[in-house]
Formats: structure tokens, C-alpha cells, sequence
């Protein structure tokens, strides 16, 4: 079992950062919450929708960026791009005014008739992200939206997260970076194991960690029972 | 030259190989160890040469008079035979590498020279097609030593393997070349440079495939030492003429054409090594379809949604832009001259009254079935790692079962009705039938691809290896078996009328109808469950 006994509400209005060590279960979550893996036990609830019995509406409404996203590398990015808002439902009007003001945004323009095999691997994030959020989403999920960015793009995400949540779009966020989830997110899941360790503001996770004062980095490290990175060095430097 | 990095690099691009190719995951581990492969080439040595042996033994009196004569020409065809399958199939290889696979950076990165890249390279490629080398040895070994022919066996041995490297050595020269070459074309070409590369791939495969087939290869067997004789000055037959002239006894013509052989695979290593030197770093390809402003368009199949027929232009897209898709645009061409050749041997003209109408309607469906098959089967495992596009979207298994079974059938469809009026313009028998054959086809279409497509559901391979199926090895025996036996049916009403009555009554068409729908629809109501199932959790 890769997820047991993990419950949480999200509020609109609110970035959700889920933090966790490599194969803690934030993707298999993630997943589970955009409707693609059926829990075994348990319900997911988008907006007052079922995941598991109304999937297609709920992957209307949601935008969704999987870790390291695998595209369709034989259509260029436009028309990448095409074929995801024509999924989505997106008229010829939207696409002719969204697809190229995104591509603008993300600075593709100009390379967006090329095949996306020859992009690199931040052009093949941008180009995840734009899928993701083109169809103006009501909720976003996002696993590990920021690797392989660059820092202006990196820096626009950021910003469109929240401008989203402030018109009432909330985010799922998911990344290893604690100084990023620190600076972005309005409220933490810690997840271990499959399990969830803790879940507040960095303030309460400060407090239940009882490391009030010290970094994001130090409370996930106490909380995680992962602190020995010290002697680790000693012993990789000995 | 660092003999212990050559030594690794070829264990483990070897492995790498072996490993990448092997669906069956206990031959994978048995035979992804180099180390076993040396012992069964052995054994499988010696036991064809004992068996071979104790064979001509026992009917010797028989057997004489028949193998001596061609014993000199066999021995002298294994060389060329040999250096041949190792372009061929390295060719193969490089072709079916998925887009995906073809960056070697990690190699760029170790500490080695192109020299010994090269020579690792090519002894793993030796390394796997050993197997065939000690196969075709092993099957001359028996009468060689019994006709006295022992000291001509193991010349053959040595020129073998020295033809066997220079085939490889010339698979790394194409490959370095090409490399840069394609890289340098696409990017001024754009999408030109697709349509030229998939019409290059798909006239090479068929090429390729043609030469497989028995009705060449006896030709090409024949003729293969009479060619080598008029083209002695060509290096690739040297080999061939050393072995030649040591079953001759001519002692200075051995020795000329053996040491020629070795000077030549020393060249072309030597070439191979600097084209990898100059070559190393692959050129990342960028490919710029168009230099205009990209527009959405309005454009949408027929009676269909926007999203099945965005997924249908999505697929065609992968079809004709996809190197390692290129097979499946080739099968048509092959099964067609394939039929042509097998039904009109070369030089022969048959009497169109000999085709019956069964004959005739399995012979245009067979290819048919096939082609709907591989395109319908591999629908779903085509996507890749890719297929999380169609997860995460909003679409559901009906509009996906929709778009998969029209791209499949209306491709079938074409290639149908193709095949069919060029049989009917070398067949009496499919003119007067052409509208029947006709309805055959569509049904055969339909039952075709929506059968594939729950075998494509049910069994899907989204593995993105080198020659990838894309459907498991079930899938694939199971899905051509139940595509032949509803061929088979819907042909069966219409053949028996033209047996009983010498013409298709009304009554055998509506069976043959009522028949194709039926498998049709129990296939969808299928292939529907399974994308459902399939599409409710995601398995990569």
C-alpha cells in the first residue's frame, strides 16, 4: 500500500505543499486525486464531485502536471498544446487566443513548430505546465512543477499560483525543495511512509516540531526522523 | 588501447542489447549474460555437427552424390551470409530504436577512446549474432569432416568471424555517418525531411523484408557464389572466395583473398574508429515543421467529436512521423508483393481461372486482417510513457475505443480497397466478385480492428524499447488468431454459396452480413470493458 489513512480538506483560496522524503506517497496521491489511480478504501471529493464515480468531470476541472511529464515528442509544441485544450473542450477561439499567449509567456514562441523531441527538458516542463493550466482549471495539482526551470519561469509558476489562488483556484503542490514550499505554499502535508506526519502552517509544524525559530528544512528533517545527515557526511568524507 | 574497458563496454552494450530486444523476461536474464551465450554457441556446435555427422553417416551412399557438389559453395556462402545478417539486422536495430533510446550520452561521457568504443561496439554485436554464426557452422560441420572437407571447415571458421566483424564494422561507419548527416538534414529540411525519412525507412524495410522471404533467399542462395565469382574485385566477397579457393586446394588464392579479407576489416575498423572520433557527440535533432505562425484549425473527421479526432490526427501524426512506426506503414507493401510474387512467380503467367472465389477471398483477407491487426493491436502501447496524456484527460473509454477503431479501420480500409482493385485487374475471378469481396472487406475491417483493440486494451506493452511490440506476446498470438478465425467465418457463407450455386445468393450475403456485424459488436462491447478497466488505474 503506497498511501494509507492520509486525510485532508483544502480550502479554495490556499496552496497545499506536500512535502516528503522520495517514495513517501505524494504522487501516488496526487494521482489518486486527479482521478487516474482508484484508491482501494477511501474517497477523494473535487468541488462536490466523486473522483472515483465522476472521473471525466473532475479531469474537466482539474489541471494536472505529473513529476517529470512524458509528451508526445513527435507533434511540435503547438500542436501538443492543440491536441490537449481540443481534449479539454477548448473552442477554436480559445485555443487561437490562449495557446499563443501562453507559449509567449513561457518564451516557446518561435520554437513552437519545432518537434517537442528536440526541446529541452525545462522547454518539455514549460510546455507540461501550459497543458496543465490552459483550460483555466478550478484546481490545480502539481508534482514537482519547478524542476528543470529556469529561474524566470520558475518565478512566473510561482506567481501564477498565486494570482490563482487568489481568485479562489487552490493548488496541490508537490517538491523536494523546502525553501520553495517555504516561500510558495500557505500550508504543509508531511508525508512519510505513505502515512501523514503533519499538516499546518510552517508555524505549526515549527511548534509541533518543537523547533520553533529554526528552518523548514530542520522541522521536516526532526519530523522525519532523518536528521543523521551529519554523521552520513562524516562517514561519506572519512 | 585499453583491453579491460573494450572488454566491458562489450558485456555490457551486449547486455544492454540483449536485454532491450527479449520480451521473455527468463530468456532475457538466461541469454542477457554474455557469459552463458559462448557455451551454448558450443553446444549448439557440436551437437548440429554430431548429428550432422551420424545423419550422413548412416546414409551416406545416398547423401553423396547430393552434397558434394554444393558442399564447396555452402561452406564458401557462410562468410557473405554472415557479414550480410550483420548489416541487415544492425541496420535493423538502429532504425527500430525508439526516439526516445537513441541518445548515447552515457557512453560520451565514460573515459574511453573512439577506438575503443568501436572495438567494444562491434565484438557485442559479433557477440549476439554468434548464435546464427555457430548455427550455420554447426549444420556444415557434420558433412564437412565426413567428406573430408575438416581443414575447408575451419577456414570457413575464421573467415566467418572475420566477415562477421567487418559486417559490424561497417554497421558503426553507417551509424556514425547517418547520425550526423540526419542530424544536419531535418534541421534544414523540417518537415520535408520526415516525409523523405519515412519514405527512405518504409522502401529499406520492405527491401529488408522481401530479402526474408523464401522465395528470394533460394534465389539470392543460388546465385550468391556465381556472384561473387564475376564480382572478385568487390573486398565484401573475399571472404567467400578464400573459403573457395581452400576447398579448390588453390593455396596462393587462398592467401591472397584471406589476407585481403584481414587488411580489409583493419581498414574499415580503422575508418569506423575516425568516424566516431569526428562524429562522437550526436547532434541533438531539432526539427522545425513549419516557418509560419502555428494556427488551430477548424479541421474535424466526419461524424466524430473534436476530441476523437484530435486523437486520431495525433496518431496518424505518429505514424508517419515516428522512425520505429514505420514498420507497420511497411506492411502493406510487403504482404502485397509478398501475394503478388507468391500468387505470379517470376516468369510465369497463371491462368486466372485457377483462383477460386475461397482461395481468392482468403488471399485478400489475410492481408488485410493483418494490417487492420498490427495497426488496431499496438494502438494503445504506441502511446508509451506518453498514455498519462490520456489519463489525466477528459475522455472517456467509449470516445477512445471511437478514435483507436476508426484510425485503424479507415487505414484497413484504404489499403482493402487498394488491394482489391489491383487484384481484380490480374483476376477474372475478383472481378465478378468485386462487390462482394467488397463487403467482406469492410466486415473484415471492423471485426479486425475492434478485436485488436481489445487484445491492444488487455494486453498493452508501453515499454519504449528497441523493435517494441507494443502489445504483449499473448496479445499479439491471440489477437492474429482470433482475427484468422473471423475471417475465416465471414468468408465461410459466401464461399459455400459459390460452391453449391456457382454464384453469392441473397441469403449467404445477409449470413455473411449478419456475421461480420455480430463479431463486430461482441468485439466492441470487449474492447469498451478492457479500455475501461485499463484507463481506471494507471500501470507506469
Amino acid at each position: 500500500m503506497a498511501v494509507k489513512g492520509v486525510s485532508f480538506a483544502l480550502e479554495s483560496n490556499q496552496i497545499l505543499g506536500l512535502l516528503g522524503p522520495n517514495g513517501s506517497g505524494k504522487s501516488t496521491l496526487m494521482k489518486t486525486m486527479v482521478g487516474i489511480m482508484t484508491p482501494d478504501a477511501g474517497s477523494v471529493t473535487v468541488q462536490g464531485l466523486n473522483v472515483a464515480s465522476s472521473p471525466i468531470e473532475v479531469k474537466r476541472i482539474v489541471g494536472f502536471v505529473p513529476e517529470s511529464p512524458r509528451l508526445y515528442e513527435f507533434l511540435s509544441g503547438s500542436e501538443y498544446l492543440d491536441f490537449v485544450a481540443t481534449v479539454h473542450g477548448l473552442d477554436l477561439e480559445a485555443r487561437r487566443e490562449r495557446i499563443p499567449e501562453f507559449l509567449k509567456a513561457f518564451e516557446l514562441e518561435g520554437r513552437e513548430n519545432e518537434l517537442i523531441h528536440g526541446y529541452s527538458q525545462g522547454m518539455k516542463q514549460k510546455l507540461a505546465i501550459i497543458a496543465g493550466i490552459l483550460h483555466r482549471p478550478r484546481i490545480l495539482i502539481l508534482d514537482e512543477p519547478l524542476n528543470a526551470l529556469d529561474p524566470r519561469s520558475a518565478r512566473i509558476v510561482k506567481d501564477l499560483i498565486h494570482r490563482l489562488r487568489d481568485d479562489g483556484v487552490p493548488t496541490v503542490f508537490s517538491t523536494h525543495v523546502l525553501e520553495i514550499a517555504d516561500a510558495v505554499c500557505d500550508r504543509i502535508v508531511i508525508m512519510y511512509n505513505g502515512e501523514k506526519l503533519a499538516d499546518g502552517t510552517v508555524a505549526e509544524l515549527r511548534s509541533k516540531a518543537g523547533t520553533e525559530g529554526s528552518s523548514l528544512e530542520e522541522v521536516f528533517l526532526k519530523l522525519t526522523g532523518t536528521s543523521d545527515t551529519r554523521e552520513i557526511v562524516e562517514e561519506l568524507t572519512r | 588501447m585499453n583491453i579491460r574497458t573494450v572488454y566491458s563496454l562489450a558485456v555490457v552494450l551486449a547486455r544492454s542489447q540483449i536485454r532491450g530486444t527479449q520480451r521473455n523476461k527468463f530468456l532475457a536474464r538466461i541469454f542477457g549474460e554474455p557469459r552463458v551465450i559462448l557455451p551454448v554457441d558450443l553446444a549448439l556446435l557440436l551437437g548440429l555437427g554430431a548429428l550432422g555427422y551420424a545423419i550422413v553417416a548412416r546414409m551416406a551412399n545416398d547423401l553423396r552424390p547430393i552434397l558434394m557438389p554444393i558442399m564447396p559453395k555452402a561452406l564458401a556462402g557462410i562468410p557473405s551470409a554472415i557479414m550480410f545478417m550483420a548489416i541487415l539486422f544492425g541496420v535493423l536495430y538502429e532504425i527500430s530504436q525508439p526516439i526516445q533510446s537513441l541518445n548515447t550520452d552515457l557512453v560520451n561521457w565514460l573515459p574511453m577512446t573512439p577506438i575503443e568504443y568501436v572495438a567494444g561496439s562491434t565484438i557485442s554485436e559479433s557477440y549476439i549474432y554468434s548464435f546464427v554464426l555457430c548455427l550455420l557452422l554447426g549444420v556444415v560441420l557434420g558433412p564437412a569432416l565426413f567428406f573430408g572437407m575438416g581443414w575447408t571447415w575451419l577456414a570457413t571458421v575464421a573467415l566467418s568471424v572475420l566477415a562477421l566483424f567487418v559486417g559490424a564494422f561497417v554497421v558503426e561507419i553507417l551509424d556514425a555517418t547517418t547520425n550526423r548527416i540526419s542530424s544536419s538534414f531535418y534541421k534544414k529540411s523540417g518537415r520535408s525531411g520526415i516525409i523523405f525519412r519515412l519514405i527512405a525507412t518504409v522502401i529499406l524495410l520492405v527491401f529488408i523484408q522481401l530479402l526474408f522471404s523464401g522465395y528470394i533467399i533460394n534465389y539470392l542462395l543460388q546465385s550468391i557464389i556465381q556472384a561473387a565469382l564475376f564480382a572478385w574485385f568487390v573486398p565484401v566477397v573475399w571472404p567467400s572466395l578464400a573459403v573457395l579457393s581452400a576447398s579448390q586446394g588453390n593455396a596462393s588464392n587462398f592467401v591472397l583473398f584471406s589476407a585481403s579479407s584481414a587488411v580489409f576489416g583493419a581498414a574499415l575498423f580503422t575508418v569506423a574508429a575516425q568516424f566516431r572520433a569526428r562524429f562522437w557527440v550526436p547532434v541533438p535533432v531539432s526539427i522545425k515543421l513549419t516557418a509560419g505562425v502555428y494556427r488551430p484549425t477548424k479541421f474535424r473527421f466526419p461524424l466524430i467529436g473534436a476530441a476523437e479526432s484530435a486523437l486520431i490526427q495525433k496518431d496518424l501524426r505518429s505514424l508517419t512521423r515516428r522512425r520505429e512506426m514505420a514498420r507497420f506503414l511497411a506492411i502493406p507493401f510487403v504482404l502485397a508483393i509478398s501475394i503478388g510474387i507468391s500468387a505470379f512467380p517470376l516468369g510465369t503467367q497463371p491462368p486466372p481461372e485457377a483462383f477460386g472465389f475461397f482461395f481468392i477471398a482468403i488471399l485478400f483477407a489475410l492481408p488485410v486482417a493483418i494490417f487492420v491487426g498490427a495497426l488496431s493491436m499496438t494502438s494503445i502501447g504506441q502511446e508509451g510513457y506518453a498514455i498519462w496524456n490520456l489519463y489525466a484527460a477528459p475522455i472517456k473509454p467509449s470516445q477512445i475505443l471511437r478514435a483507436k477503431v476508426l484510425f485503424a479501420a479507415s487505414l484497413g480500409l484504404v489499403f482493402g480497397i487498394a488491394l482489391l482493385t489491383i487484384f481484380a485487374f490480374l483476376m477474372h475471378t475478383v472481378a465478378a466478385y468485386y462487390g462482394m469481396m467488397l463487403l467482406i472487406g469492410a466486415l473484415i475491417v471492423l471485426e479486425t480492428s475492434t478485436l485488436g483493440l481489445y487484445y491492444a486494451a488487455r494486453f498493452p506493452d508501453f515499454r519504449e524499447i528497441v523493435r517494441s511490440r507494443y502489445v504483449g506476446v499473448w496479445g499479439s498470438m491471440l489477437g492474429l488468431l482470433t482475427a484468422m478465425v473471423a475471417s475465416f467465418l465471414t468468408i465461410a457463407p459466401a464461399a459455400v454459396s459459390v460452391y453449391l450455386y456457382g454464384y453469392v445468393s441473397v441469403e449467404f450475403t445477409i449470413a455473411t452480413l449478419v456475421i461480420g456485424i455480430l463479431i463486430s459488436f461482441g468485439a466492441t462491447r470487449l474492447a469498451l470493458r478492457q479500455i475501461t478497466r485499463l484507463f481506471t488505474n494507471i500501470t507506469i
